[in-house]
């Protein structure tokens, strides 16, 4: 194979560029608030890309449990080959814990994951406002709430934007994008290059109560609990017919239990009440379950039962 | 001609400045955890002159410059002008079915370099922002790709087509194409000068025995066969990754353990291979002491290592219809007199005859460790991959310069 020498003009240039990250875009330090299952979630991903990032809880108490659990969630990823112990020492090296929002003071990025309440998250984000550099992008996890509205709790509305993981975080390469009504196609952009930074293939969703994937999976949980109340299955009858006959990788009651029920039902109450269709109301059961404090794997109960370390174990009755 | 070669990684950039008139290395080093926290830049200058700096570096071009800068400085350096850069040398991971030796990096070029990504996913990326970075710093410098594939792109297609649907070759360009090509080039030239014998008259097994491992059959100068294939996972033993492997296990343990596609590639990669087997580490002189120590599965770690190794020796000897020369290189093959002893046992039936005198007090040097009376000479060289690298850039600078045509040279 002979090839002309040749020589590379600027529009050569150009083109190739496109796989060079431009040097300001780099993102070193990114702050997640909320230390639950998304945000550990969250900020291992980020780890495991080789940026720092500090979780902040509201407690101690939190934070350590938060702590522990990620180091066994790590194990856990260690025992199902995904990961190495070089892996887990450099991803928890790479991660900071606090108590403090007042530290993010210099974070240009910040990902809110604490619990799925408008009124929360406006408040915190409201504070953030007033910690953060002005330029700082706040990106909110919110599964079903309004960008827009929590936006308004800033003075820098362009500049708030969702972004939606779902669980587990490191695995799933999905994350919508979630744009409120003034966020900028500049903080869009930026928040697109921090998806493909993570790995994770971004879909754009318009503002809209429950997104794509939000609003599709509860509306099918609540239809597989509706098919348990009314008899027509049992729960481990109903997993097992999703799981064969959809290919899907845990059934729709066991998918509900990981997710907690209370938020399944947050979200499904929030669908409701923005969209008034009866489709969206919760199933009795449902809230029969979350009135017990049987919200599924985090408190060992649902509608399956798990044992300390979140396996399950049996049926619930 | 001072060369600029350069070894471009996921986050790391390994370079070495060589003077190709004179075969001598002028400065060499690398920066790591490149858009990380703490990057480093270790340099050392010929005269033993060393020095690490720290900070935030973060890409590849960015990584580039502090490396010129390192080069060009008053205290640690060896240049006064980027302009006595004559050319840079790349290391290029996967050539795919379209490069069979190295080529002056032209638009073209750089798009079919691209276009091989999906062949190396994890690798070509890396080498491409190298390459684009010093077109930004050091823009008219000539610059040279230089394939790890390319050295064993001769290999005739039944060494090289897998044993599945060839419409799948033909969709996806899935064969053999193994890699270290460059060492095992240099390698093979290098035993064949010591020897004092033409290479077109040498059949030779080249063992390059490093973090990863591979065995290429070297007849009369060209690779006619090598252990790694479509990717660096198959053939020997490595650190971590399993080699040869039945493809039906890993259907087999994905249904068992319920794991996906990444998840198998991490077992494969990172969690195989001696530590895989040994539990104790990758890295094979921990593997040895702890064998030593009597640890049983550290013991059988290493003896799957050399059974394979030697396995695949015999496998080339039949394949070439005989056999020269054994030569070992890499870290293990330079350094691991254990590996080439037992490497070499019973192979008295080929003609081989190890010096054990002579093989013990050989690491990290040229030696001929067979005996005078054995048949198949057995060979330590270190490899040498900046140098050829450096040699292959400047013979197509220096053609390119003369106007001539630049077809492919050197590794091939």
């Amino acid at each position: 194979m002979a090839k002309e020498s040749g020589t590379l003009d600027l529009q050569d240039l150009e083109e190739i560029r496109g796989l060079e990250r431009e040097a300001e875009d780099v993102i070193t330090d990114v702050a997640v608030v909320g230390g639950g299952t998304m945000g550990r979630g969250i900020a291992q991903t980020i780890a495991g890309k080789g940026i720092n990032v500090i979780i902040v809880e509201k407690d101690e108490d939190n934070l350590k449990r938060s702590k522990g659990m990620l180091e066994e969630e790590l194990d856990y990823e260690i025992e199902r080959w995904a990961l190495t112990e070089s892996d887990k020492r450099a991803i928890l090296a790479r991660i900071q814990w606090s108590t403090d929002l007042e530290e993010l003071d210099d974070y240009r990025w910040v990902i809110e994951a604490i619990t799925e309440s408008l009124q929360a998250k406006q408040e915190l984000f409201k504070h953030l406002d007033e910690i953060c550099p002005p330029e700082a992008i706040f990106i909110t996890n919110t599964s079903t709430l309004s960008i827009t509205e929590i936006a308004a709790a800033t003075r820098r509305e362009d500049r708030v934007i969702g972004m939606h993981f779902i669980n587990p975080v490191p695995k799933v390469p999905l994350v919508e994008i979630v744009r409120g009504l003034k966020t900028s196609d500049e903080t869009y952009e930026k928040a697109r290059k921090l998806a493909e930074r993570l790995g994770k293939t971004a879909v754009e969703v318009y503002e809209y109560p429950g997104y794509v994937t939000t609003r599709i999976i509860v509306t099918m949980l609540n239809e597989a609990m509706h098919i348990l109340m009314e008899g027509v299955a049992s729960a481990d009858g109903i997993d097992t017919a999703m799981k064969l006959g959809f290919n899907f990788p845990v059934g729709p009651l066991t998918l509900a239990d990981q997710m907690g029920l209370d938020e399944v039902m947050a979200w499904m109450e929030t669908l409701f009440r923005e969209l008034g269709e009866l489709k969206y109301r919760p199933c009795p059961l449902l809230r029969k379950l979350v009135r017990a404090g049987h919200l599924g794997k985090k408190t060992g109960r649902g509608f399956f039962i798990y044992d300390e370390s979140g396996r399950k174990i049996g049926v619930a009755q | 001609m001072k060369v600029l070669v350069l070894n471009c990684g996921s986050s790391s950039v390994k370079y070495q400045l060589i003077d190709t008139d004179e075969r001598r290395s002028l400065a060499t080093g690398s920066v790591s955890r490149i858009g990380m926290t703490g990057a480093v830049l270790s340099h050392r200058r010929y005269d033993g002159d060393e020095v690490k700096l720290s900070g935030e570096i973060l890409d590849h071009q960015v990584a580039i410059e502090y490396v010129l800068s390192i080069l060009l400085s008053k205290n640690h350096g060896v240049l006064k002008d980027r302009s006595e850069i004559d050319a840079v040398g790349h290391r290029v991971v996967h050539g795919g079915e379209k490069f069979t030796g190295s080529v002056l990096i032209t638009a073209d070029v750089l798009k079919m370099i691209r276009e091989c990504i999906d062949l190396a996913p994890l690798h070509n990326p890396h080498n491409l922002r190298g390459i684009n970075a010093c077109l930004n710093l050091l823009p008219g410098t000539p610059q040279v790709a230089v394939f790890d594939t390319a050295f064993h792109s001769k290999m005739p297609p039944y060494a090289y087509i897998y044993g599945i649907p060839y419409v799948l070759y033909k969709r996806y360009s899935i064969r053999r194409y193994g890699f270290h090509g460059t060492s095992h080039f240099y390698v093979s030239r290098r035993a064949a000068e010591i020897l004092g014998k033409p290479i077109e008259e040498l059949k030779m097994t080249t063992c390059h025995l490093g973090n990863g491992c591979s065995i290429a059959a070297v007849d009369g100068g060209v690779s006619v066969d090598t252990s790694m294939g479509f990717t660096p996972l198959e053939g020997l033993l490595m650190g971590t990754r399993c080699g040869d492997l039945d493809p039906a296990v890993i259907l087999h343990i994905m249904g068992r353990e319920e794991i996906g596609l990444g998840e198998a590639n991490t077992l494969l990669n990172k969690h195989s291979g001696l530590l895989g087997i040994s539990g104790v580490s990758s890295d094979m002189r921990d593997v040895e002491a702890e064998a030593e120590a009597g640890n049983r599965r550290a013991q059988l770690a290493l003896d799957v290592f050399t059974y394979r190794l030697k396995k695949y020796i015999g496998a080339y000897a039949a394949a070439m219809g005989g056999l020269n020369a054994i030569v070992f290189t890499g870290g293990i093959g330079e350094n691991s007199a254990i590996v080439r002893s037992k490497t070499c046992q019973n192979l008295g039936f080929l003609g081989v005859e190890i010096d054990e005198d002579m093989n013990a007090r050989t690491a990290k040097q040229e030696a001929v460790i067979s005996t005078d009376t054995s048949k198949v000479k057995v060979l330590v060289v270190p490899t040498n991959e900046e140098l050829v690298i450096a040699l292959d850039t400047a013979e197509i600078v220096e053609k390119a310069k003369k106007g001539e045509v630049t077809a492919p040279v050197g590794t091939s």
